[in-house]
């Protein structure tokens, strides 16, 4: 199962090398720090700022955060609730629009391209997770799962390739264990498996980059532990680059890149010390 | 693909979406319904009048008459050719017509219409009027003794031999009382005076048995000797007064005659006795009256049924009061036999129209033109071809007759009908909006409906967008969802609609019989069942229209889940 990941991601031709063959069975501690500064950066962003309005008054969230992120590498963003964490990981997945600074992502800048290339890259080059899982409610797992698909490729053309898609969809699902699931709806999951098949959604295009808001924060530490898991042996075995955002301490220390954010402002980032 | 598959799902697990679906059944079904009925009435009114009028009329201006007849229909002959089917000439009079009831007289204010009986049947729907069959094929002037309406049990030959000679019996009667008296004897007891009872008093849901024929004294063979007349009382003209009676509501007061007093009598002879001719054998000019002169319809509310009371029927004598023709028109009377009934079910046409033979008209009123001494008359009416131009055709004519050298107007029937045609014409416009506004109704239902699922969806809208899907996608969720709930909303709207005009009359039917009253009562309207007229392009512009009101409501509520950013969506728990 986990050589068909990752054959997946050698036919996509972003395979790090390195990962190949290797068999995933580690358990806590979480993950070695390992040093990606060889991979190209996949992701920058520079000196971002971004306020909201709140009534009259103009409420700044970021001001003048800066990071980059290499190919392949899992990176965390911790910080107290209210830095802007959040805000910064809707701003890498163009969520939003920064007010001033730029976003590159693969060497093109992402965050001031129209509303439909936007959505273009959301849909295929980023996958998103959050907290609350933020499934349909009305379709049930392996819908779910589809929905990117669903979004990406018109009635017909989705129609003559739905043999293909379906088994790409449980092929995935099978791979975050919910193939006993397919046709539950998400009231009927328990957290961590509504979890598991929102990364399965995320994944399903083959992005290039996940992007994870507090994938944990609403799990108990077993189901946490889990989804983290799940993360890591994607980040390690598929070169999978991984931007979370967490507020677990223990999390972020297993990172390769731990990004620190105060009052809107990164105040370390162990790869830039690295 | 997720837009059809979140409408659908939407569709699905919304039951306020059915409420909505419901609301536009319901109008596109009414819309369908009443328009279907109102354009059945309006047809069905249309052609009835189509029917009674001529296509086209050349009519005196004025009360002025038309001359030169045969010369002018010779015109309009060749003017027309191809056109043409036929031809007729009419004299229209307004005229009154009188005849007892309950022995008080009854006045009619009348059209009288002078007909040639060979040719008016040609241009205008006149003999599927009549009541007899016979009439609708043959001479339609003469008293039948067979063939009228079952409505009639007693009319024609049999029914006006019966009265005659029952009025003679009582004619004798008063006679030999009137000679007794003369001699002295005295006078008789009330109540071993004869009873009139007259078959005239029948209605037809109250049947009175009629007099016994067998049981009467035998006829005089010869006629009696009369007392002389006074010179102003016309000939003839007593005849029906002795016919007494009429109908009655309730059947013991025609039992108790009260007779008048002896000098009474005496001027009651005077009318009375006077039989020029033989009314048993024989029958005055006959006369055709619509049926709504001769008849009373009584609706009882508590039944929810009608009944007919006959004032008059074939085989009666009736008096005309008609002017004569000229500047200066007198009165003049005369005496007709009705031959038969009238009867279009347009109550305007039933309750005023009279027909008799044209040349008869002609005749007593003295319709001579002094320059050719041939006959005029007040109208020449105009069948054209099926296929023919009704305007072109008029103003063909209008070109031949102007109006500076003829005192003649042309006219085509919807010239004539104008005012009436456009107030139904009118009456179905507003009657449109008004249901449409039903429409318009369930249209702010799916907005309310809407906005509220929006709402209820803006998480599901963030996740979509943060999915990739573009603004355009959201909306045209909603947008779909609009058309759905308006496609199967006009759809089976539609098929109610059409279903309830099709077995509209089955369903009044039903209704009467569960409710125990007439929804639709034949002899009220013109019609014998309800007329329906289904346009198709009615019911496409319904739906479509339907349709497009749901999209319309939809647009806001969509519109505005596209605008959802979606940080904020995400953010909304």
């Amino acid at each position: 199962m986990k050589a068909k990941l990752v054959h997946d991601q050698v036919s996509r031709g972003t395979a790090n090398p390195a990962h190949e063959n290797h068999d995933v069975i580690s358990h806590a501690p979480f993950r070695s720090p390992k040093n990606h500064s060889n991979g190209s950066v996949i992701l920058s962003a520079h000196q971002i700022y971004k306020a909201y309005q709140a009534g009259s008054q103009q409420v700044p969230v970021l001001t003048g955060v800066s990071l980059q992120v290499r190919q392949g590498q899992f990176t965390t963003i911790v910080g107290q609730s209210g830095s802007g964490k959040s805000t910064l990981l809707h701003l890498l997945g163009t969520l939003d629009r920064p007010d001033k600074g730029e976003i590159v992502m693969n060497k093109q800048r992402i965050d001031n391209l129209p509303a439909r290339q936007r959505d273009r890259i959301r849909n295929q080059d980023i996958g998103l997770i959050f907290q609350f899982y933020h499934l349909l409610p009305e379709l049930n797992v392996l819908e779910n799962t589809l929905v990117p698909y669903m979004i990406h490729y018109g009635v017909w053309n989705y129609l003559l390739q739905r043999r293909r898609l379906h088994d790409r969809a449980k092929e995935l699902l099978e791979q975050v264990g919910l193939s006993h699931r397919l046709t539950h709806r998400p009231n009927q999951l328990s957290g961590g498996e509504r979890q598991r098949t929102a990364i399965a959604r995320a994944l399903i295009t083959q992005p290039k980059l996940l992007l994870a808001d507090e994938p944990t924060g609403n799990l108990d530490a077993r189901s946490g532990n889990e989804v983290l898991e799940l993360l890591r042996q994607l980040s390690e075995h598929q070169a999978l680059t991984v931007i979370m955002v967490t507020h677990d301490e223990r999390i972020a220390q297993q990172s390769d890149q731990i990004i620190r954010l105060r009052d809107g402002k990164v105040v370390a980032s162990t790869a830039e010390a690295a | 693909m997720f837009k059809l598959l979140l409408t659908w799902r939407y569709l699905k697990t919304r039951f306020i979406a059915l409420a909505s679906i419901i609301s536009v059944t319901l109008g596109v079904a009414t819309l369908i319904v009443v328009n279907s009925v109102m354009s059945g009435f309006s047809n069905e009114m249309t052609s009835k009048l189509h029917g009674i009028l001529s296509d086209v009329e050349l009519v005196a201006s004025g009360m002025g008459e038309i001359d030169r007849v045969d010369e002018k229909v010779a015109q309009i002959k060749s003017l027309l050719q191809d056109d043409l089917e036929a031809v007729t000439t009419v004299v229209r009079v307004p005229a009154m017509l009188n005849f007892l009831v309950h022995g008080q007289p009854r006045y009619h204010q009348i059209m009288l219409i002078g007909i040639d009986d060979q040719t008016f049947g040609d241009v205008t729907d006149f003999r599927p009027y009549l009541t007899n069959h016979f009439h609708r094929n043959g001479d339609v002037f003469r008293l039948m003794e067979l063939g009228y309406d079952k409505e009639l049990p007693d009319a024609g030959w049999p029914y006006r031999r019966e009265k005659f000679r029952h009025d003679a019996y009582i004619r004798q009667e008063l006679e030999s009382m009137l000679q007794d008296r003369a001699k002295g004897l005295p006078p008789i007891a009330q109540n071993q005076l004869p009873v009139p009872h007259s078959p005239s008093a029948t209605t037809d849901s109250n049947q009175e048995p009629l007099v016994n024929i067998a049981k009467l004294p035998p006829l005089p063979t010869q006629k009696p000797v009369l007392p002389t007349l006074s010179s102003d009382v016309p000939a003839g003209a007593g005849s029906e007064y002795l016919s007494d009676g009429g109908p009655s509501l309730n059947p013991s007061e025609s039992n108790t005659w009260n007779p008048a007093p002896v000098d009474a009598l005496a001027a009651y002879r005077e009318r009375v006795l006077v039989a020029p001719f033989d009314p048993i054998t024989e029958q005055r000019v006959g006369i055709i009256i619509g049926i709504g002169i001769g008849r009373l319809r009584a609706h009882d509310p508590t039944t929810g049924t009608s009944q007919n009371m006959y004032f008059i029927r074939p085989g009666d004598d009736i008096e005309l009061t008609i002017p004569s023709a000229g500047s200066q028109p007198r009165p003049l009377l005369e005496n007709c036999t009705v031959v038969d009934f009238y009867s279009s079910k347009m109550h305007d046409y039933d309750s005023a129209f009279a027909f008799m033979p044209l040349s008869h008209l002609q005749k007593m009123r003295g319709m001579i033109d002094p320059a050719t001494g041939g006959a005029t008359v007040s109208a020449i009416q105009i069948k054209l071809k099926p296929d023919a131009n009704l305007n072109s055709a008029r103003d063909r004519l209008r070109a031949a007759f102007p109006m500076m050298q003829y005192p003649l107007m042309v006219q085509t029937w919807r010239d004539q009908q104008a005012p009436l045609l456009s107030a139904v014409e009118m009456e179905i416009t507003i009657l449109n909006i008004l249901l449409f506004m039903i429409i318009a109704v369930a249209g702010f239902g799916i907005l309310a409906t809407f906005f509220m699922i929006v709402v209820e969806k803006t998480k599901d809208i963030g996740i979509l967008k943060s999915l990739g899907a573009p603004s355009s996608g959201v909306m045209s969720i909603f947008l779909g969802y609009g058309l759905s709930l308006g496609i199967v909303g006009a759809g089976a709207g539609t098929l109610i609609g059409v279903m309830f005009v099709v077995y509209i009359n089955e369903i009044a039917a039903l209704i009467s019989m569960i409710s125990g009253r007439e929804v639709f009562d034949p002899s009220i309207y013109f019609f014998s069942s309800i007329p329906t007229l289904l346009d198709p392009m009615m019911v496409v512009a319904v739906a479509g229209g339907a349709m497009l009101i749901a999209i319309l409501s939809s647009v806001l509520p969509a519109l505005r889940a596209a605008r959802l950013a979606p940080v904020e969506a995400l953010r909304y728990e």
